[in-house]
């Protein structure tokens, strides 16, 4: 299909498809999964990468902007895009497979909505079945607690349901792209419609299912975090303000990187201001053993 | 109105290097004060939410490295600023002869729409010392002449008109932002309080 959104067309993004290799990562052996969608930015020498997980409605693309400014600064960024996977504990162990996979040891993650519940499961997750490997969390408009969505008791019908519908699940809780004055922001909402387009019925199924069937976060059973940044709008988006309350409860100590506007996907509308966050964020790991940053660290 | 649109508040923390910038904002948020000096390199900021006349807002203070050689901001860091804080050291004449410069440096980077009346705020830090060289008056002087700047002579150290200072930071940077939601013609901001309601109670949204 074409893209004629203004985000695709833009060099910044036509540079990135051009210089970036998209890596299709099969784990399981029957074959019958298409894969993980991979880019993998930055030194490889660093062991301690920065892995982005998109939103439902995102794909690999998404984090575009992150990639290319912090690969260019010396970080290893890596944006994974997950196949259809049908629940949480199935989405960890293949997550935790693809880092085996890649070598890679521990990691920091960032996670935009389901991609940041998720990166907080797996935080569970690898603290159970194997030893901590999440050393830091940057959480982006994300949330603790599926039960939050009106969803649950349809979420074990979503296999079932056709793309197309399935479609308008996700984009009817999109702020309608007239409601925002602000150029930038509309040309992210463009980019993630066009995005959608692209994504089979099982990856809106098997997504919207693990972002709707009911789990929560169990921080007691989290080890290994030295440090949590949550990231929120303060402009309209699609998670109310209880949401916000909740996992600011959860994480009481986290640096709060708020924006003034930006809508559902900063990243994309706001990537200078979000990747100035990460910065503030990674750069108390450089030069450390967790340093996802190859630099030599400025002397005092 | 009950359901006011939520505020936050951006204040950047500009002066000479060790003039007192972390220590103040070490002050202000966590009570506490080290003699021990350590140059900020880049940026870093704090949060904290405050009452401003009945109103709760979120203040998110920008602490920045004095020292060139540790700056590397970027037009982000600067955008949508609602107080700017210049802090020189009343011991130290270099470091209140940089305020124009500081200042200037804030015009150009920040862009504000009117800077004729960007507010301002300007410290005097380390009042606690002994030998200090620049005196109230010269000081004083200088606000005037800059639209009449609010200025407080402090001591992180001594937490002395810390708390005093940052009250009217957090003040006329409201009034600057909601200046902002004036004269910028977004009906966003319309739309957004006759939602906000059902937006905060119904939290059945998919998380797109
Ligand atoms: N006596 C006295 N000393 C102070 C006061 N405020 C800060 N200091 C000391 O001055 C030194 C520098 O303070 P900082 O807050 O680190 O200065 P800074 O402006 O953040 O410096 P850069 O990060 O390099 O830009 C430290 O040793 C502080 O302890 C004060 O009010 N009185
Ligand atoms: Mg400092």
């Amino acid at each position: 299909m074409s893209y004629s959104s203004r985000i695709f067309q833009s060099p910044e993004y036509v540079s990135f498809r051009c210089n970036v290799p998209l890596k299709q990562i099969v784990l399981d052996e029957t074959g019958t999964n298409k894969g993980w969608r991979v880019y993998d930015t930055g030194p490889r020498s660093v062991e301690t990468p920065l892995v982005f997980l998109h939103p439902v409605s995102g794909r690999a693309e998404v984090f575009f902007k992150q990639l290319l400014t912090l690969s260019s600064k010396g970080y290893r960024v890596i944006s994974a895009e997950n196949p259809p996977y049908w629940s949480v504990t199935e989405w960890c162990e293949g997550f935790m497979q693809l880092l085996d996979h890649m070598d890679i040891k521990q990691v920091h993650l960032f996670g935009a909505s389901l991609g940041g519940f998720l990166a907080q499961k797996f935080v569970e997750f690898s603290t159970i079945v194997h030893q901590p490997r999440v050393i830091s969390l940057f959480l982006c408009n994300s949330f603790t607690d599926t039960s939050i969505f009106k969803y649950k008791d349809a979420a074990v019908l979503f296999w079932i349901l056709p793309a197309m519908v399935l479609r308008k699940m996700v984009l009817s809780n999109f702020a309608s792209r007239e409601t925002f004055y602000d150029t930038q922001i509309m040309d992210s909402i463009d980019f993630m419609v066009e995005l959608i387009e692209s994504l089979s019925q099982a990856d809106l199924a098997s997504r919207l299912t693990i972002n709707c069937l009911n789990s929560r976060v169990n921080k007691s059973l989290m080890r290994g975090l030295k440090s949590v940044t949550l990231m929120d709008v303060f402009d309209d988006y699609a998670l109310g303000s209880p949401i916000k309350e909740n996992i600011y409860k959860e994480y009481p100590d986290a640096k709060l990187a708020q924006l003034k506007s930006g809508g559902n996907f900063p990243y994309l509308s706001r990537s200078d201001e979000v990747n100035l966050h990460l910065q503030i964020h990674l750069r108390k790991f450089n030069g450390t053993p967790y340093s996802a940053n190859d630099n030599i660290p400025i002397t005092e | 109105m009950a359901t006011r649109k939520k505020v936050l508040l951006k204040v950047i923390i500009l002066g000479d290097s060790s003039v007192g910038k972390t220590s103040l904002m070490n002050q202000y948020i966590n009570k506490k004060f080290t003699n021990q000096y350590k140059a900020t390199i880049g940026a870093d900021f704090l949060t904290k939410e405050v009452m401003v006349d009945d109103r709760i807002v979120t203040l998110q203070i920008w602490d920045t490295a004095g020292q060139e050689r540790f700056q590397s901001l970027g037009v982000a860091f600067y955008r949508g600023a609602d107080c700017c804080v210049l802090v020189f050291d009343v011991a130290s004449p270099g470091s209140f002869k940089s305020l124009d410069g500081w200042r200037d440096e804030f015009l150009i980077q920040a862009s504000p729409s009117n800077p004729d009346h960007f507010p301002f705020v300007v410290l005097g830090n380390k009042a606690d010392l002994e030998n200090r060289t620049v005196s109230t008056k010269r000081a004083q002087q200088w606000c005037q002449n800059k639209n009449g700047l609010p200025y407080f002579e402090t001591s992180a150290k001594e937490a002395t008109n810390v708390d005093q200072a940052f009250i009217t930071i957090a003040r006329n940077a409201l009034a600057q932002d909601t200046d902002v939601e004036l004269y910028n013609d977004f009906p966003e901001q319309i739309k957004l309080s006759g939602s906000t309601e059902n937006r905060s109670s119904g939290s059945d949204n998919c998380a797109c």
